[in-house]
């Protein structure tokens, strides 16, 4: 069977290429097999975050057009085998796509055996949006730990839980999870930033990961390369537990607090 | 049309009288039926039918004018569309002018409905009351919409079901939702109370012509007695409500009082005057 996920928030900015691109390659290294397909046309962004940028030829709207085959248009990760990327397309707009043509896209990529398909979402609430997330089995919604994206998210769940294929259907609805993403215990503790907790009791969901704030996801985007294969990085630790999570592992939230200093660098003031 | 409305707000108020509740509803749902099914049958032959008629109740504000003079209308309207401008732009109004202690002019009348337009919302047209209203109406080229009040004898189909009992499904007395009411989202019971288990997100409305009860975190607008019912109440876990409103008498919270923020809190409505107090 294919699970179909979709990374959606409502706010731009948050996080949600990353988390697509960082969860398809925890997934895809797990010996699953991922597509993660861009939803935002016109503005193509996952390809460069996947580092694959130089090497799209056709895009998901010539697919869905049929200007050409899905093997075609399909690019294969040159660090794990089993992970493809379909590309947005940065020359058109989002009224490309359409829901039949969607459709097909899918339903071909399950035939040919794809255990997940990943669709990231564009900002906002719109057709391309909307379809991200219509044929969806699963969500993970991106929220930043500040009340406009609490609000937003809370907005993008009403929508899964409504207008969606599975809301449609009356088949139990989309799975839901919540990813908290640039979490800075630091800045929770001085009451600057809304808490895990917080943001868990207003949307009344349970968080499958919490990705504290890093510089690395910014060096990582730069570099062209999933900040969940920079080993070193918290961030790729966290995101490596979130897709546990996901498979359904019982994992322990980390780095939600913030690292207690040694006495002797309190001492020192360090 | 006059029983049509009038049954929303029986419901409300005079639970006992199921049996007219049930008629008035095969009524009106025969009423709805039938006109639009032809026309919908006519449009299936052919697809250029130039309009389709519908019936069917509308939500209706009603503005009770209780002085001709517009500029204490306006100015008076000026202030409550403030405290809340997204609740009143454009909002179609109907004009209660029954509560005037002489019957207006329709020059009068004419200067009262600029001043609302004028403070945003729309007049379209006068409340039914007496017989004047009727022609005041015709002098402004108005329609006249039937009041949202239970009428003073009991509604004649009373009898008409009593002569044919046909058995009716037993109708539920509430609206359950157990999920969570998500920003954006709109939840309205019609002619019952609303119970919601879960939370109600900021941004998110819960509507019902009785009641509304959350089990849960009250983030957004609850509005009970949308159909005019002044006993209807709002109870809720938490309280962090954006708006309340009952029977169209509402609050808007910009800051929530200390003593009610998180609390369990009902609101009611007491002489026109919406009170709210923990239950806690």
């Amino acid at each position: 069977m294919t699970e179909i996920i979709v990374v959606t928030s409502g706010k731009g900015g948050v996080g949600k290429t990353t988390t697509s691109a960082s969860v398809a390659c925890g997934l895809a290294r797990r010996g699953k097999r991922v597509a993660v397909i861009d939803f935002d046309i016109g503005l193509r962004n996952l390809d460069l975050i996947m580092g694959c940028e130089r090497r799209v030829v056709y895009d998901f709207v010539n697919v869905i057009h049929g200007e050409c085959t899905l093997k075609q248009a399909l690019i294969r990760d040159k660090r794990i085998e089993t992970l493809y990327v379909l590309a947005a397309s940065q020359t058109r707009d989002k009224e490309a796509l359409n829901t039949e043509g969607v459709k097909k896209v899918l339903e071909e990529l399950a035939a040919d055996g794809f255990d997940y398909i990943l669709c990231d979402s564009p900002a906002g609430i719109e057709k391309g949006a909307h379809l991200a997330m219509y044929f969806a089995d699963q969500a993970i919604v991106v929220v930043n730990p500040e009340v406009s994206s609490v609000r937003d998210s809370d907005r993008i769940l009403g929508l899964l839980a409504s207008k969606t294929k599975r809301a449609e259907n009356g088949h139990g609805g989309v799975r839901e999870h919540l990813l908290l993403t640039r979490y800075s215990p630091r800045r929770v503790a001085t009451g600057e930033m809304m808490s895990v907790e917080d943001v868990k009791e207003i949307l009344g969901l349970d968080v499958v990961g919490v990705i504290p704030e890093s510089t690395d996801v910014l060096s990582a985007s730069n570099a062209g390369t999933p900040v969940i294969l920079n080993e070193e990085s918290l961030v790729s630790q966290a995101y490596e537990d979130a897709v546990g999570r996901l498979l359904g592992e019982a994992i322990p939230l980390r780095y939600i607090e913030e690292p207690r200093k040694s006495f002797l660098a309190r001492l020192f003031g360090t | 049309m006059q029983s049509l409305f009038a049954r929303s707000r029986r419901t409300g108020t005079l639970r006992g009288f199921a049996v007219a509740r049930h008629s008035a509803r095969a009524e009106r749902s025969e009423g709805l039926k039938q006109f639009p099914m032809s026309r919908a049958a006519e449009a299936n032959e052919s697809s250029d039918v130039a309009l389709e008629i519908r019936f069917g109740p509308l939500d209706l504000a009603q503005v009770r004018i209780r002085t001709l003079d517009p500029g204490a209308i306006l100015d008076e309207l000026t202030g409550r569309v403030a405290t809340a401008p997204r609740f009143f732009d454009r909002t179609a109004v109907g004009l209660d002018l029954t509560q005037l202690e002489q019957e207006p002019r329709p020059e009068e009348v004419r200067g009262v409905a600029d001043a609302i337009r004028r403070a945003g919302m729309l007049p379209v047209g006068l409340v039914n009351g007496p017989p004047y209203i009727e022609a005041l109406a015709r002098a402004l080229d108005l329609p006249v919409l039937a009041q949202f009040r239970a009428p003073s004898k009991p509604p004649p189909v009373l009898q008409a079901v009593a002569a044919s009992p046909t058995p009716t499904e037993p109708e539920s007395p509430a609206l359950l939702h157990t999920q969570p009411v998500r920003s954006g989202q709109r939840l309205y019971a019609r002619d019952k109370d609303l119970i919601v288990t879960a939370a109600v997100g900021a941004g998110a409305e819960v509507m019902a012509d009785g009641c509304v009860h959350v089990y849960g975190a009250l983030r957004g607008r609850a509005m009970a007695g949308a159909h005019g019912d002044t006993a209807a109440r709002v109870f809720c876990r938490e309280f962090r409500a954006e708006l309340v409103s009952i029977a169209g008498v509402f609050r808007v919270f910009e800051t929530l009082p200390k003593e009610l923020a998180g609390q369990p809190v009902q609101a009611w409505l007491e002489e026109n005057d919406l009170r709210l107090a923990s239950i806690a």
